[in-house]
């Protein structure tokens, strides 16, 4: 219990029974979203990619799997920008522009990044990360 | 923002096919079904940005991922296809120890994110305690609603408005480099994806390069006096 005490806000809905739910629908208000459980989404999703990242050999997947840390990343941006919507904060939205420039950005990576691959592709004919070693002593 | 009801429902079908697609974009085999995969996995987070009030962020990411990068994507994998490892014959994973390193790695990662957001969410509560007395209260005071659509059902959402009013107020300097940077994308890109045949038409290739690269390939020869 007292390893679990370090997660404590976070994970209490794993061990909260109260009620409070406005339908009846979910029975434990514990298991109502809230940020936590946004953040827990995105940390996972980010995590899901980085493994991507570094575990696949074909250099497109792991194009893909940036893509799903950026999305991650733009998650907790919203996520963080709802809470402070709620909570009545002056400048809420500022998450929400950076989730526009993270799309943005993300765009750009993406076709500078298929452009690399098509010439990669050109020259080497392969798309496995790691036979492109030309780098590599 | 605390979610209840059918809201809460739904926030638990699409974080879970969010998570599973994640999971299955990393795992397929076939670059094509990873692809569809992370287009139904950036579905499902759309839907969580419907959930969490940020509508204009979930169209954009429809609009912008759905419809415009991963096209491009797609677009990609069948112009290099390979095939060899949808016939099973290739790995798809690195060597087994640079995976089990980087599965460590990523276990370390799930430890210290986890333990940061809950110790950050805890931060939080005790900066911001007026969040928590409007959990479960939907109508916020600054959850702002436009006019009630025609049926009288619901109300049309004033989130676009907003974000176009502080984009140009409080960011309209960032707007335009990214608009910049949009454009050296595109030129870079078109730039980097040009055949050896369009760079020399275009006399953009080093002549010893293309004196190499005729000697191999007699069509470029043909090329060579319109640049010189």
């Amino acid at each position: 219990m007292n390893m679990l005490n370090c997660f404590n806000p976070a994970f209490m809905f794993l061990f909260q029974e109260t009620d409070g739910s406005r339908l009846g629908l979910m029975k434990h208000a514990a298991l109502n979203p809230d940020l936590s459980k946004f953040l827990v989404i995105g940390a996972l999703l980010f995590i899901i990619g980085v493994a991507g990242v570094l575990t696949r050999r074909n250099i497109i997947v792991i194009f893909m799997s940036i893509e799903l840390i950026l999305n991650a990343a733009n998650l907790n941006f919203v996520a963080f920008s709802g809470y402070l919507q709620a909570s009545g904060h002056v400048n809420a939205l500022a998450g929400q522009l950076f989730a526009v420039f993270v799309i943005v950005v993300a765009a750009a990576e993406a076709a500078i990044g298929l452009g690399i691959v098509i010439a990669l592709y050109r020259n080497k004919e392969t798309i496995w990360v790691d036979e492109i070693d030309l780098l590599k002593w | 923002m605390t979610l209840s009801g059918y809201e809460a429902l739904f926030f638990w079908i699409f974080a879970l096919a969010a998570i599973f697609a994640g999971l299955l974009t990393v795992m397929a085999r076939n670059a094509v079904h990873s692809a569809l995969f992370l287009i139904s996995s950036l579905v499902s987070v759309a839907a969580l940005f419907v959930l969490s009030g940020a509508e204009f962020i979930a169209g954009v990411q429809i609009l912008v991922y759905v419809g415009g990068v991963m096209v491009l994507f797609l677009f990609v994998i069948m112009l290099v296809n390979v095939g060899a490892e949808e016939r099973g014959r290739d790995e798809i994973f690195n060597n087994q120890r640079q995976v089990t390193a980087s599965l460590i790695f990523c276990f370390l990662l799930v430890g210290g994110v986890l333990y940061a957001v809950s110790t950050g969410y805890a931060g939080l509560e005790k900066r911001y305690p007026k969040a928590e007395a409007l959990v479960g209260d939907q109508t916020a005071p600054t959850q702002q609603t436009g006019p009630q659509n025609a049926t009288g059902t619901s109300h049309m959402t004033k989130d676009t408005e907003r974000i176009g009013g502080s984009l140009y107020r409080y960011a309209s300097l960032p707007f335009e480099i990214a608009s910049i940077l949009l454009l050296v994308a595109i030129i870079g890109s078109v730039m980097l994806a040009r055949t050896l045949k369009q760079e020399a038409s275009a006399d953009d290739v080093d002549p010893e390069v293309l004196l190499e690269e005729v000697a191999r390939d007699l069509e470029l020869a043909k090329l060579e006096p319109q640049s010189e």
